[in-house]
C-alpha cells in the first residue's frame, strides 16, 4: 500500500490528511480490498518517512469513519462494508466535500458545468479502477 | 510535563559587554512530542544544546531539564537523556560490543537484545574498534547505544550532518521504530529540512540568537503560501494583509510568499490569475532567510 501512497510535502494539505484521502482513494478505486490488511503504523511510518503519531491520527479518523477496522492482536484491516452512516451524517460528508470541491473550482475559474463533467468523469475512472490523478494543489 | 523546559535563555562568550550568542531564547518540548530546532551555522543552535546538557552556564535564564536546572544537576538529569552529539566521539579503540558492555553499567535499564538488533539493522560489525569506522557508522553506534538505555528523551546534535542519503534515512528509520515503540521525546537540531519535514511535531527557527519562529508543523505550514501572478501585473493591492516575508519581480511576472494566509478565507481582492501554492520546510526557511532587513 506504502507504494501507492504518496505523501508531498508542497501539497497544502496536511500530511495525516493526505494519508486519509490516499487510504480513501485506494479503498474507493478498489486497489485495496475488503477485508485486506494495511501496513502498520510503524511500517508505514518507515516507508513515508514520517512521524508515527502523524499515521496513527490518519488510521484514528480512517477506523472511526469506518474505512478501517481494527483486529485485537492481529492488526487493521480494510473494513468488509462500506460504513452504515445515518442519512443526515450522509448528507453533510457529502456536502463538505462538495463544497471543498466547488471551491477548488471557483478559484482557478473553472465553470459550474465544466466541474459537474470533471465530476462524472472521476466517478467513472474511480469505477474502472483507473489511478489517481497527480495531486497538485487542493 | 515538558522534558525541555528553555527559559528566557541568554548565552554570551567572552566579558559582559559583548553581544549575545543567545538572546531571551524561550521554548518547551512536551513528553512525547518531537522538536526540531533548526537554523544557520552561527545561529546560536550550539550553544543552545550545550546549555541543555548542562556544558554551558547561561549569562540569563535557565534551561531545565526533565524539571531540573541542567548547569546545577548535569549528572543527575543525563541518566535519564540520551545524547547524540555533533561529533560522534568514543574512545577508538573500543568495539562496540564493549562499548555497551561499560554503558549498561551507567544506566538503570538496558535492552542489550535491543542494541544488537539496531547494530544489525544499520550493518554495523560489533567487532570492530570505534575509530575504524566511517563517520556514519559512529553515529548509528552512538545511537543505538543510547536507545538502548531506553531514556525518556532524546538530545540529537544534527544527527545526520555529513552522512550519505542511505546512512541518513537508517538514522530517521530507528527513530521512528523508536518513536513508534515507545513514543519518546524528542529534540533535535538539524539542517536536513527534507529530513524533518515529516517528523517535527514543533519548530523552532534561530536566527542570530533569536528565536524567530516557534511554532507547530502543521501549523506553519498551513499559513505561508506562494502566490504567483504572470505577465505585466505587479504587486497585488493589499498583499500587506497576508504578511508578505519575500517579494520578486521575475521575467514572467511578479511572486510573493505570504505568511499570514488562511485556507478558509482566501483574501477576496485577489485577481483571478493568481496561482497560490504550499511550500516545502526548505522553501519556508529560504523564502525567511531572504527577508529584507527592516
Amino acid at each position: 500500500m506504502s507504494r501507492n501512497l504518496r505523501i508531498d510535502p508542497a501539497d497544502s494539505r496536511p500530511i495525516w490528511r493526505q494519508i486519509e484521502e490516499g487510504v480513501r482513494h485506494l479503498v474507493a478505486s478498489g486497489a485495496l480490498l475488503a477485508g485486506a490488511p494495511v501496513p502498520s503504523v510503524r511500517d508505514l511510518a518507515r516507508d513515508l518517512q514520517i512521524n508515527p503519531a502523524t499515521v496513527s491520527k490518519a488510521y484514528q479518523r480512517l477506523t472511526d469513519a469506518g474505512v478501517l477496522a481494527v483486529r485485537r492482536g492481529e492488526g487493521t484491516y480494510v473494513s468488509d462494508a462500506p460504513p452504515k452512516l445515518p442519512d443526515a451524517e450522509r448528507s453533510r460528508r457529502l456536502l463538505q466535500g462538495a463544497l471543498r470541491y466547488a471551491s477548488l473550482a471557483v478559484t482557478i475559474g473553472a465553470g459550474r458545468d465544466e466541474a459537474a463533467e470533471t465530476l462524472d468523469e472521476a466517478w467513472r475512472t474511480l469505477l474502472s479502477g483507473g489511478a489517481p490523478e497527480e495531486d497538485t494543489e487542493e | 510535563m515538558n522534558l525541555v523546559d528553555i527559559e528566557e535563555l541568554t548565552v554570551r562568550y567572552g566579558r559582559p559587554r559583548t553581544p549575545s550568542v543567545l538572546d531571551r531564547v524561550s521554548l518547551a518540548v512536551p513528553e512525547g512530542s518531537v522538536y526540531v530546532l533548526v537554523g544557520r551555522n552561527g545561529a546560536g543552535k550550539s550553544s543552545l544544546v550545550r546549555c541543555l546538557l548542562g556544558e554551558q552556564r547561561p549569562a540569563a535564564g535557565r534551561a531545565l531539564l526533565l524539571g531540573g536546572d541542567a548547569w546545577r544537576e548535569r549528572a543527575r538529569l543525563l541518566r535519564g537523556v540520551g545524547v547524540v552529539p555533533e561529533e560522534p566521539d568514543a574512545p577508538p579503540s573500543m568495539t562496540a560490543r564493549q562499548l555497551a558492555r561499560f554503558c549498561s553499567g551507567l544506566y538503570d535499564s538496558w535492552d542489550g537484545a535491543g542494541l544488537s538488533e539496531r547494530l544489525k539493522r544499520f550493518g554495523v560489525p560489533e567487532d570492530v574498534p570505534f575509530g575504524q569506522l566511517s563517520k556514519g557508522q559512529k553515529g548509528h553506534v552512538l545511537l543505538s547505544l543510547c536507545l538502548a538505555g531506553s531514556p525518556r528523551l532524546l538530545v540529537l546534535d544534527d544527527p545526520t550532518l555529513g552522512l550519505d542519503p542511505v546512512a541518513r534515512r537508517a538514522v530517521f528509520d530507528e527513530l521512528i521504530v523508536d518513536l513508534s515503540e515507545r513514543g519518546t521525546t524528542v529534540f533535535l537540531t538539524s539542517h536536513d529540512l527534507a529530513g524533518v519535514e515529516g517528523i517535527a511535531d514543533r519548530i523552532g527557527l534561530l536566527q542570530a540568537g533569536r528565536l524567530a519562529i516557534d511554532e507547530e508543523m502543521e501549523t506553519l505550514k498551513q499559513r505561508f503560501r506562494r502566490l504567483r501572478i504572470s505577465g505585466g501585473a505587479g504587486p497585488v493591492p493589499g498583499i500587506e494583509t497576508l504578511r508578505p516575508v519575500s517579494t520578486a519581480t521575475r521575467a514572467w511576472g511578479w511572486e510573493a510568499v505570504v505568511s499570514a494566509w488562511d485556507e478558509d478565507r482566501p483574501p477576496s481582492g485577489l485577481p483571478e490569475s493568481v496561482e497560490v501554492s504550499a511550500l516545502t520546510l526548505e522553501e519556508i526557511f529560504l523564502s525567511l532567510s531572504t527577508e529584507t532587513p527592516r
